[in-house]
């Protein structure tokens, strides 16, 4: 199992540093494993390095979990070995689609709210976990706009898939946040709808706001003071659970991250200490 | 209803871009796509352009790929890269789930129009190509290694490692420096390359005489027995088969066994 507390999204551009430098005060690192997987050479050698060292987690991109499509049997063939070689827990990936028919957009692209693709995505985790030989968990996307009607809140989207799926529920603090400011509402309002006993793991990153006003989740920023707020309180009401910090675009040096990991743990300890926290896990 | 979105999401980021402001053009859109009921409502009121944003992302991620991969095959090019790039999209777009492989789908895709271009120099599909095989070769899955034994001998086929290929080009674009800004036309020479994967993971390439890629295509790509590919290679050269060329043909092997590319041949 990945030990509750921080964790880091591994990203290339310091790999060589966590390979060769002394030990992190890390719970676990967080890898996409399609930049791995079907693929030899430098990368997933040094993976392999840091995976006998550190607990892994594998967070997917481009599993199109929403999408009509189911994806190839060859994909998932490749994703189990990946997560067999890493030993993760479970494997995540969003709650999206990102292929229409053949073709591939890479990008979580939002689904409609409405029942009928709860039912699929429902469906559709259970026969990935049933491929994959463990479970699966999603995260709830940030979205820029709806496609179509919606017949539901995203609240009640994600509720309806958890419902009908045994899936674990990753939590990204920022996409909720992200999507308050873009939609009108209060991502504590969102949070507090969620079946938070099936959490399994938080993220948090930073965002950017465009001159039109739309707020980005770029990943490309140090996380903003408002997430770490409700990062804060949602973690007084899941309890402890792994926190993962994620930085994909204009990535500082490893110390800066290893200092907003610092913050993040401070208000992780607080807030798994408070009084009346873990109310979501029994504990 | 999911299908329709899909295809209405796929067409509004890499089709041509859509005229919000002509209702028709909307509406046939919408039709094309399958979009009915309250779901085209919605999208016609506003939906559609909220959507837009996508298409910028969408653009933006692949474009970025792209330029991991081959930046300065797109520097050279410049808007008749990005007329392909768009055009790419909007006919076949990605297939893979892999971003890495975006390159070798879209430069598949180029390759027989680019030919027919006259605004694409000539040179530039090998100098993509050069590019992308240096990502290619990097990322080339190590299947667990054959049996392999020490010894090569004319009845033998040699195995080579996985991460390894010949390849040909019409320029030697491997003599341009490898910077976005120069503009240097390459010179138009056949060349043939060997380019692998070195034990320290570096892809390394060796520039190959004639006569030394045409054995080496019938070793490594078509897995003829040593003594056949010489013989072929002889021919296909225009050489005799001599002792010059038996203890050359020694020298490049060893060569490639010292650099580890040649694991030895078939038990």
């Amino acid at each position: 199992m990945v030990p509750n507390g921080l964790g880091l999204g591994l990203r290339w551009e310091f790999l060589e540093e966590v390979l060769e430098g002394p030990p992190l005060d890390l719970a676990f690192f967080e890898v996409s494993p399609e930049n791995y997987m079907r693929r030899g050479g430098y990368f997933p050698a040094a993976l392999e390095q840091i995976a006998a060292r550190y607990p892994i987690v594998t967070h997917g991109l481009t599993m199109s979990l929403g999408a009509i499509d189911p994806p190839e049997a060859s994909y998932l063939r490749e994703l189990r070995r990946e997560l067999e070689r890493l030993g993760s827990p479970w494997h995540s990936d969003h709650l999206c689609f990102s292929t229409a028919g053949e073709r591939v957009l890479h990008e979580l692209l939002p689904l409609k709210f409405c029942r009928e693709n709860a039912r699929r995505v429902a469906d559709r985790v259970r026969a990935v976990e049933d491929a994959l030989g463990r479970p699966m968990a999603f995260e709830n996307i940030s979205y820029y706009a709806h496609p179509g009607r919606a017949e539901m809140s995203e609240a009640e989207f994600l509720v309806e898939v958890l419902e009908r799926s045994q899936a674990g529920l990753l939590l990204d603090v920022n996409n909720a946040y992200v999507n308050g400011l873009n939609h009108g509402y209060d991502p504590r309002e969102l949070i507090a709808a969620l079946p938070l006993e099936r959490v399994v793991e938080l993220h948090v990153a930073g965002h950017t706001r465009l001159p039109s006003g739309l707020v980005l989740d770029t990943h490309g920023a140090p996380v903003a003071d408002p997430v770490y707020e409700l990062l804060e309180w949602t973690l007084e009401r899941t309890g402890p659970r792994p926190v993962l910090l994620e930085r994909d675009h204009a990535i500082p040096p490893l110390t800066e991250l290893l200092a907003e990991v610092e913050r993040l743990t401070v208000i992780y300890e607080r807030a798994t200490a408070a009084p009346g926290a873990c109310r979501a896990s029994g504990a | 209803m999911q299908a329709a979105l899909e295809r209405v999401l796929a067409e509004l980021t890499l089709g041509p871009e859509l005229e919000l402001g002509d209702p028709k053009a909307v509406a046939d859109f919408l039709g094309r796509c399958g979009a009915a009921g309250v779901d085209a409502e919605a999208l016609t009121d506003g939906g559609l352009a909220r959507l837009m944003i996508y298409r910028r992302l969408v653009r933006a991620n692949l474009w970025s790929a792209l330029e991991q991969a081959i930046p300065r095959t797109m520097a050279r090019l410049g808007p008749v890269f990005e007329e392909y790039f768009a055009r790419f999209l909007a006919e076949r777009a990605p297939r893979t789930r892999y971003l890495r492989d975006v390159t070798r789908e879209l430069l598949e895709w180029c390759a027989p129009a680019w030919r027919e271009d006259a605004r694409v120099p000539a040179w530039a599909l090998d100098l993509a190509r050069h590019e992308s095989v240096q990502i290619e070769i990097g990322a080339m899955p190590a299947a667990p290694p054959a049996p392999a034994r020490e010894e090569l001998a004319l009845e033998r086929r040699a195995v080579f490692i996985e991460a390894s290929r010949v390849v040909r080009y019409d320029h030697a674009v491997h003599e341009l420096l490898d910077d976005d800004e120069d503009r240097t036309v390459p010179a138009r020479r056949p060349t043939a390359l060997f380019v692998y994967r070195s034990a320290a993971h570096e892809v390394r390439y060796l520039e190959l005489t004639p006569l030394a890629a045409e054995l080496l295509e019938r070793l490594r790509e078509r897995r003829l027995p040593l003594g056949e590919a010489l013989g072929e290679a002889c021919q296909a050269a225009g050489h005799p088969l001599d002792d010059a060329v038996l203890e050359g043909t020694a020298r490049v092997l060893a060569d490639l066994a010292e650099r580890g590319a040649l694991r030895g041949s078939e038990p």
